[in-house]
């Protein structure tokens, strides 16, 4: 095989190159393990860790997360030593299948630690299947409105009919929406509706419970707060805490703030129709519902600044990202995308007062995207 | 008693556990749409409520899940199966079980609870008649003793459902 260009030989402690314990490791070949390890064919066993560490990655079977991990040749997608081992038992006569697109002869190789290209190409995977959800989305968002439609047509023709629980009076929720968003294409926003039982409920169960506006929104928001995290502060996920912090304002995070505002403008929306809203009880669904968002589209921003990705290379892992079967999909969308936090902006940096300034800033982040995007050269922000 | 079999004696191993509890987590901050997983302190066995998706044969039908974890998990797939009434569907028996390959053969570690929920829904969603499978009688008298539906040697031929 020759020697790599770029592969980072590095002396591994003794202990490493042995497993940790994470498994009961029938029949293996201790010898041959520690020479693969030593040779930097195989990962080291460093032992994996619970929590996201900046920079290390999480080996998709065991969840937890590795300094370095091996790549499958198939489809590049990473598992920890361990769980390799598991994956191929010594004695077994069938060749074993991809754990992840399941093409046979499964064999992985050890490439060191990501460099920043591998991780810049790891992101055109996700933002592929971002893409891809989006796509999804503005068909079901133009599915929902033809039923709305429909419903529509139908509940102007009992108007009189007023169901008791529901407080507000009944008013047609396109023209209320119409009313108020007047300058917002009318057309995606008729799909939040204003009978407030339905928002609640669509909150608990719709994944995204926000229209393509809002999801592009957050997607601009949070490209421009990833460009600045482009240093590579990859760090835990603290969804928890960043729930908390919205509802105890003031958040911290530029995303926090920002769902947190469009949240309270949301309810004084509704608060304005129907006045015995539970506006509390819906807080930390919705929120959880825009956080979702958040990190749908958390993914978002190939390092242009070093523009090497040669398309074979894009064109390899795209292939991969598709030929994940359709119900890896969201395992993949929900694991591989993490909430970072270089959000820390002073909350007072920027709040959008309206959403009309809201909609202006997520089209100066994303304009200053496209920009970005199509200029070769190093990106400048700000 | 053919639906609730019990579940599996040995209590989950450590990463077991520990892969679980990450995914229980995920679930909750991202749930797969139409699903909602009902609240127990049991980590060895998810029920999880399904609700058909709009516009197929199943629309605002609710069905449940249930799904066992074994000690190894997930180098080992889950058993899973609709505690009954269990839908009409060609690859569904009356007593719950499932003849869907990722559950058997096709499991991969990597797949998840959330990940094959999609995929049952899926198989829900695009099944164009409402019908138990041809065997169904037989299958189920068989399994009359309790039988975990991983015991059975599934013969996989429908790829379109």
């Amino acid at each position: 095989m020759g020697n790599k260009i770029g592969k980072r030989r590095q002396a591994v402690e003794e202990k490493y190159t042995r497993p940790q314990g994470l498994y009961l490791h029938r029949d293996i070949d201790h010898r041959k393990l520690r020479k693969l390890i030593l040779d930097c064919k195989l990962a080291p066993c460093y032992p994996g860790n619970d929590e996201c560490i900046p920079n290390k990655e999480e080996c998709p079977i065991c969840f937890l997360y590795y300094p370095s991990l091996n790549r499958s040749r198939c489809c590049l997608k990473g598992i920890c030593t361990e769980c390799f081992l598991q994956m191929k038992p010594p004695h077994s006569t069938r060749p074993t299948q991809c754990p992840y697109c399941k093409t046979p002869n499964y064999a992985v190789e050890y490439r060191g630690e990501r460099t920043r290209e591998e991780r810049g190409l790891e992101q055109i995977e996700e933002q592929k299947v971002i893409e891809a959800q989006i796509r999804v989305r503005h068909q079901e968002i133009q599915d929902e409105q033809e039923r709305m439609k429909k419903r529509q047509e139908i509940r102007s023709s009992e108007v009189e009919h007023n169901d008791n629980i529901n407080t507000s009076p009944s008013v047609s929720s396109q023209a209320y929406l119409e009313q108020e968003f007047g300058f917002v294409s009318s057309q995606s926003l008729s799909t939040i509706p204003v009978d407030t039982r339905s928002l609640i409920r669509r909150s608990r169960e719709d994944h995204f419970d926000m229209d393509l506006e809002d999801l592009m929104i957050m997607e601009a928001i949070w490209l421009s707060i990833q460009e600045q995290d482009t240093h590579g502060n990859r760090s835990s996920p603290r969804l928890q805490d960043c729930r908390s912090a919205a509802k105890d304002s003031p958040p911290q995070g530029l995303a926090c703030t920002v769902a947190a505002l469009a949240e309270r403008q949301l309810a004084s929306h509704s608060n304005a129709l129907a006045t015995e809203r539970p506006t509390v009880d819906r807080h930390p669904s919705e929120y959880k519902a825009w956080l979702n968002a958040c990190e749908g589209s958390s993914t978002s921003v190939p390092p242009t600044d070093d523009g090497e990705c040669s398309i074979d290379n894009c064109s390899e892992v795209a292939e991969a990202g598709t030929s994940y079967a359709g119900s890896d999909i969201a395992f993949d969308m929900a694991r591989a995308v993490s909430l970072r936090d270089g959000v820390n902006m002073a909350s007072g940096h920027l709040l959008p007062e309206s959403f009309e300034e809201q909609m202006m800033l997520a089209m100066s982040v994303s304009l200053a995207e496209a920009r970005a995007r199509s200029s070769p050269q190093g990106v400048t922000w700000m | 008693m053919t639906s609730s079999s019990a579940p599996p004696r040995k209590t989950l191993s450590k990463i077991a556990c520990n892969r679980l509890q990450k995914e229980l987590v995920e679930w909750q901050v991202n749930p797969p749409l139409g699903f909602k997983h009902k609240v127990t302190d049991n980590l060895q066995r998810w029920v999880i409520e399904v609700i058909g998706a709009e516009g197929t044969l199943y629309a605002d039908e609710t069905y449940q899940l249930q799904v066992d974890f074994p000690e190894h998990y997930p180098m080992e797939a889950p058993q899973v199966i609709f505690i009954p009434p269990a839908p009409l569907h060609p690859h569904i028996y009356s007593n719950g079980h499932i003849c869907l390959d990722i559950l058997y053969d096709s499991w991969s570690p990597a797949m998840t609870v959330s990940s094959v929920c999609i995929s049952i829904l899926s198989m829900l969603s695009s099944s164009t008649v409402k019908q138990r499978p041809e065997d169904n009688d037989r299958y189920v008298k068989n399994c009359k003793n309790g039988r975990s539906p991983k015991e059975t040697r599934w013969w996989f031929h429908d790829d379109k459902i």
